[in-house]
C-alpha cells in the first residue's frame, strides 16, 4: 500500500516537474524569438507580436489545463487510501468535464474541478493542525505537514484566481492571500525542524 | 497656488542639493569600492575584507539616506494640479528602487549579505563582497543615482510642466492626464512598494546560493551545498510571494494586454521553475551523482535569474524598457 501511494506521489510529481519544465522551455523559446524577432524584423512589436501572442497561449493552454488537473489530483492523495483515491480522483476530473461540457466553457470547468480542489486542500489543512491521523504525507512533523498543506492551498487559490476571479472584487485579497499561503508554507515546510535538510558531509 | 515655474524652482532645488550632497557621497563609495577590491586582491589584507565591506556598505547606506531624503523633496516638490481648475489631485512617492537607482539597491543588499554571512563567511565574503563592489561601480557609472536621478520620471514630469505652462489647454490636459495615469497606477501604487524590494532580496540572496555553489563546484565539498540550500529557500520565499503580488497589479494596469508573454514574465516564469527544480531536486541528495544535478541547476538558474533582470532592457514587452 505505501509502494502504491509513494509510486502515485513520485508519478504527479514527475508530471508536475515536465509540466513545468515544458512551460518553462516554451518561456525560454518564446523569449529568445521575441528577441531575435524584435532585432530583425523592422516594426515586429506592431506587425508581428500579435501573431506571436496567438501562437505562445494555444501552445500553452493544454499545458496550462493539464498543470490544472495534477495540481487536482495531488490534493485528495493525502485523505484516502488507494481504491476510493482513485474514484474521488475520478468524480473530481468528471465534475469539472461535466460543468465544462454543460456550460460549453473550459474556464467553467475548471473553475469546479478547482473548487472541489479547494475544499478538499481546506480539508486537509484543518485535519493537518488539528493533528488527525491518517494523512500521508512526504514529509515529517505537523508544522512542516502542515506548511505543506498551506502551500497546497496557495497553489489551488492562485489558479482559481487565474481562471475564475481575473475580473472578480475578489480578484487581489485573493491574490494576496495565496500569496501569504505560498509564502508561509513554504516557510513552514523549509524551516521546520528535520525537514529536508541533506545531511552535511566532508565531500561530495 | 502652485504654477509650472514655482513647481520647476521647487524641482531645481532639489536636484541641485542632491548633486552637491552626492559628489562626496559618491566619493565616499569609491573610497569603499578601491577598499574592498585592495582587500580581496592583495593577501596581506584579507584579514581586513570585512572591515572593508563593511565602509562600502556604511558609504552605501550613507547614500541611500541621501536618497531618501531626495524622494522625500519630490514627493513636496512635484505636485499633480489639474490644469483648467488648478486643483491638486496629488503628490508622488517615487519608490527607492525603479530606474537609476536598482543598481544602488542590489549593491547594497549585497553588501549587507557579505558584511553579516556567518556560515563560510570567510569563503564566502571575497565573493560577494567583490560582486557588492561592482553593482556599486555599476550603478555609479551607469545608474547615477545621484548626478542623472529617475531620468524617465523626471522627464514625464517636466513634459507635463511644459504643457501646463505653454497654455495649450488640450496639450496641458493630456499631459496631465498621462501623468496622473503614470502616479496612480505606477508610482504610488502599492505594488511598487512591495514587489520590486521583494525580487530584490531574493536576487541578493540567490547570489549568495550562487557563490555557494561555486564554491562547492571548486572545492568539491557538500557543506557549500547546505550553505547554498539555505540562501536559497531564503530566496525563494520573497521571489513566490514577489511574484504572485504582482499580478493583480499585471491584470489591472495592463487590462487588454497580452502581457504574461513580456518577456520580463516569461524569463521570471522560467527562473522560478528553475529553483523550484533545484529546491525539489535536493530531496534526492543522497542518491549518488545528484549534488552534480543540484549544482547545475543552481548554477543554470542563477543565469536564468541575470537574463532575467537584462531582458527588461533586451526584449520588448509591455513590462520592459527595450
Amino acid at each position: 500500500m505505501e509502494r502504491q501511494r509513494t509510486a502515485w506521489d513520485f508519478a504527479l510529481m514527475m508530471a508536475t516537474v515536465v509540466l513545468l519544465g515544458a512551460l518553462g522551455v516554451q518561456s525560454l523559446v518564446g523569449t529568445l524569438y521575441a528577441w531575435w524577432a524584435y532585432r530583425s524584423v523592422p516594426g515586429w512589436e506592431t506587425t508581428g507580436y500579435p501573431g506571436f501572442v496567438t501562437a505562445m497561449n494555444a501552445v500553452a493552454a493544454p499545458l496550462a489545463v493539464a498543470l490544472v488537473l495534477v495540481m487536482g489530483l495531488c490534493v485528495p492523495k493525502r485523505l484516502f487510501e488507494r481504491r476510493v483515491l482513485v474514484w474521488v480522483s475520478v468524480v473530481g476530473v468528471a465534475a469539472g468535464v461535466g460543468a465544462g461540457v454543460l456550460a460549453r466553457s473550459v474556464q467553467a470547468g475548471l473553475t469546479v474541478y478547482l473548487g472541489l480542489a479547494a475544499l478538499l486542500q481546506g480539508a486537509v489543512v484543518v485535519l493537518t493542525v488539528a493533528g488527525a491521523g491518517g494523512l500521508a504525507y512526504m514529509s515529517e512533523g505537523r508544522i512542516a505537514k502542515a506548511g505543506s498543506g498551506l502551500l497546497h492551498l496557495g497553489f489551488i487559490l492562485f489558479a482559481l484566481t487565474v481562471v475564475a476571479w481575473q475580473d472578480s472584487p475578489v480578484m487581489l485579497p485573493a491574490f494576496v492571500a495565496s500569496a501569504l499561503l505560498l509564502a508561509g508554507g513554504s516557510a513552514m515546510s523549509f524551516y521546520a525542524r528535520g525537514s529536508r535538510e541533506a545531511p552535511s558531509g566532508t565531500s561530495t | 497656488m502652485p504654477t509650472p515655474a514655482s513647481i520647476s524652482e521647487d524641482l531645481s532645488s532639489a536636484l541641485a542639493t542632491l548633486l552637491a550632497i552626492g559628489r562626496p557621497v559618491s566619493a565616499l563609495i569609491v573610497a569603499g569600492i578601491v577598499a574592498v577590491v585592495l582587500a580581496a586582491c592583495v593577501p596581506a589584507l584579507r584579514a581586513r575584507l570585512r572591515a572593508a565591506v563593511g565602509a562600502l556598505l556604511a558609504a552605501l547606506a550613507i547614500g541611500e539616506a541621501v536618497l531618501v531624503w531626495f524622494h522625500l523633496r519630490l514627493g513636496q516638490a512635484c505636485l499633480t494640479v489639474e490644469p483648467q481648475s488648478g486643483r491638486v489631485t496629488g503628490s508622488f512617492a517615487v519608490p527607492l528602487w525603479i530606474e537609476s537607482e536598482k543598481l544602488y539597491v542590489l549593491a547594497l543588499l549585497l553588501a549587507v549579505i557579505a558584511v553579516g554571512v556567518r556560515r563560510h563567511g570567510d569563503e564566502l565574503r571575497p565573493l560577494l563582497a567583490g560582486a557588492a563592489a561592482a553593482l556599486a561601480a555599476a550603478a555609479l557609472l551607469v545608474g547615477k543615482p545621484f548626478t542623472a536621478p529617475l531620468p524617465d520620471f523626471l522627464a514625464q514630469y517636466r513634459g507635463y510642466l511644459a504643457a501646463w505652462a505653454s497654455g495649450d489647454a488640450a496639450a496641458a490636459a493630456q499631459a496631465f492626464a498621462g501623468i496622473e495615469g503614470a502616479r496612480r497606477f505606477y508610482y504610488n501604487a502599492w505594488y511598487m512598494w512591495v514587489h520590486p524590494p521583494l525580487l530584490f532580496v531574493s536576487y541578493a540572496a540567490f547570489a549568495a546560493s550562487f557563490a555557494a555553489t561555486v564554491l562547492m563546484v571548486v572545492k568539491k565539498r557538500s557543506s557549500y551545498e547546505q550553505t547554498a540550500y539555505r540562501w536559497a529557500r531564503l530566496g525563494y520565499l520573497p521571489l513566490t510571494a514577489g511574484m504572485v503580488i504582482g499580478m493583480p497589479w499585471a491584470i489591472i494596469a495592463w487590462r487588454g494586454e497580452a502581457w504574461w508573454w513580456s518577456g520580463k514574465v516569461n524569463m521570471s516564469l522560467m527562473m522560478w521553475v528553475l529553483y523550484t527544480a533545484y529546491l525539489h531536486g535536493r530531496l534526492y541528495l543522497r542518491r549518488p551523482g545528484m549534488w552534480k544535478v543540484v549544482a547545475a541547476l543552481s548554477i543554470v538558474a542563477f543565469v536564468a535569474l541575470v537574463l532575467t533582470y537584462l531582458t527588461t532592457y533586451l526584449v520588448p514587452g509591455v513590462h520592459s524598457v527595450a
